[in-house]
């Protein structure tokens, strides 16, 4: 079942379980732990998000330009804004605890799906090495790297200021128009046997 | 001596083909090397401005240009933005479709300049529209740049004289795209629907290969809305697909880089070229596409006709997939 549909209905049980003062910390009975862990994390989500339109509205709004200086500018300065508004920011703030085993788990069920060849042909694409910190800018240089569409069915869904990208063998989170690491998860990608 | 104009178009006609089966018979460099056409072999006829061309068959027909892995602002990117310019002359297209990899590097305002307006300045002085899609090397803010014609977004569609085009974002197929997609599709009654993004579905590349994952998701859509062509980059060469389910898939990623010999030719291939980089020219003259496709020394590499019949015929085999 997809994420989306599947978190959906799980809320309505969370309804309950947000009720009681102990729910944040392990979900109640019947609870799947999973599907909380989902739900704390797009809650994390949510609260990004929200910062997100915060500094969006702090910077001059973009429309299509002839002017490439203007797009750059844009994305920088919506950038600066981000962070100014989460200098305190740490890795497993929005990738958070009770997530992070969930969205190993999917990686490496996937690439556990995938040949040998499929295997060796994704990770070939991947930016190798890049030293991450949260808040950073995704440098031009590097590519980004497909999220397999597969891959991207099973994660949970995201909204359209974010979106996962693999470096390496970690899992990132990007804001796409602000070009910045939100957060990500280490060797969240399995190993290639050369 | 001298020889008469009909002789002399009919002698370049012959020497035209057999420079192009040569071309397709050519042993494929190392990877790594020079292309061979640019060190090996002469240019087949003697190649002007618009090199072989073939003139547009109808005024009113759809006529565009597919570039793809461009953006290198390199010599390479320069050349083919020349030539492309050149075929111009022979071959007025309205516009050109570019299928990724727009900006490699940096995405300073400086290199939008070096790697996309100077290389196809003349282009653009005749405003000529780009329509571009986005590759695994675009940051996906481009889609705010008005000179790539997305309205500001990652996956678009518009419509030419019956023909309704599909930029797709094939870096991040995710649920919201493909929820696109499948209304787009369906809501179009155009009597052609093509397909243009950067990752090949099908591709014999030794490189890259087939992008199965996408194919999976994707191709299903193209088959149930008889989507009829799909042009594709990523690969750093041309190829021309055997028709996969009915579907024409055409690669054309060497508008400015080229991975020299990496095609290994298998069932999947009608037509490969990995020996010089190349663009390809299209027109939709009612029932049927024309397409060709030239190196950067002007040389007809591919041409070729699809009719109605031969696209989303579902009964067609669907080939061979890796």
């Amino acid at each position: 079942m997809h994420w989306s549909a599947w978190t959906a209905r799980l809320a309505l049980v969370s309804a309950f379980a947000i009720a009681s003062p102990s729910a944040a910390q392990s979900p109640p009975a019947g609870v799947n732990p999973t599907g909380a862990a989902v739900l704390a994390f797009q809650k994390r989500v949510a609260d990004y998000v929200k910062v997100h339109r915060q500094a969006d509205g702090k910077v001059p709004s973009l429309a299509e330009t002839n002017d490439p200086a203007k797009i750059s500018e844009r994305e920088v300065a919506l950038g600066e804004a981000i962070r100014a508004l989460r200098s305190g920011a740490q890795p497993g703030d929005v990738f958070c605890e009770e997530v992070r085993p969930v969205l190993i788990k999917v990686i490496h069920d996937d690439f556990a799906k995938r040949s040998a060849m499929d295997r060796k042909a994704l990770v070939q694409e991947l930016p190798a090495k890049m030293a991450l910190t949260v808040n950073m800018t995704y440098p031009s240089k590097l590519p980004l790297a497909t999220v397999p569409a597969k891959l991207l069915r099973a994660l949970p869904d995201l909204p359209p200021e974010l979106e996962y990208r693999i470096v390496g063998r970690s899992l990132l989170l990007r804001d796409v128009k602000a070009n910045i690491v939100v957060d990500f998860v280490r060797d969240a990608v399995p190993t290639i046997p050369s | 001596m001298s020889m008469h104009p009909l002789h002399l178009l009919s002698w370049a006609r012959t020497w035209a083909l057999a420079g192009a089966f040569a071309l397709a018979l050519a042993p494929v460099p190392a990877p790594g090397s020079q292309p061979a056409a640019a060190t090996r072999r002469p240019a087949v006829g003697a190649p002007g401005a618009s090199g072989e061309t073939q003139p547009s068959r109808s005024k009113d027909s759809v006529r565009f240009a597919v570039i793809g892995d461009s953006g290198t602002g390199g010599q390479s990117q320069y050349d083919v933005g020349a030539r492309l310019a050149g075929s111009l002359q022979a071959f007025p297209f309205e516009f050109v479709l570019m299928l990724g990899d727009n900006i490699y590097g940096s995405e300073r305002p400086q290199d939008f300049v070096l790697k996309f307006e100077k290389p196809y300045a003349e282009i653009l002085a005749r405003k000529i529209p780009f329509y571009a899609s986005l590759g695994n090397h675009d940051d996906p803010n481009q889609r705010f740049y008005q000179p790539f014609n997305m309205n500001g977004k990652r996956f678009y569609s518009f419509t030419k004289k019956g023909a309704r085009f599909f930029a797709l974002d094939s870096n991040y197929m995710d649920k919201d795209q493909q929820d696109w997609l499948a209304r787009e599709l369906e809501g179009s009654h155009d009597r052609w629907k093509i397909a243009f993004f950067h990752h090949p579905l099908y591709s014999s590349g030794a490189r890259h290969g087939s992008e199965v994952d996408l194919r999976d998701i994707v191709e299903p859509l193209f088959q149930k809305y008889r989507v009829g062509v799909v042009f594709a980059g990523h690969e750093h060469f041309y190829e021309r697909l055997k028709p996969q389910h009915g579907i024409h898939y055409f690669t054309s990623g060497g508008a400015a880089k080229l991975r020299a010999g990496n095609i290994r030719p298998g069932p999947l291939t009608a037509k490969g070229f990995d020996s010089d980089y190349s663009y390809m020219l299209v027109e939709i003259d009612g029932e049927q596409m024309h397409f060709q496709t030239l190196s950067r020394r002007g040389q007809l590499v591919d041409s070729g006709t699809i009719t109605p019949e031969a696209v989303n015929s579902s009964s067609q085999p669907g080939g061979a997939e890796p």
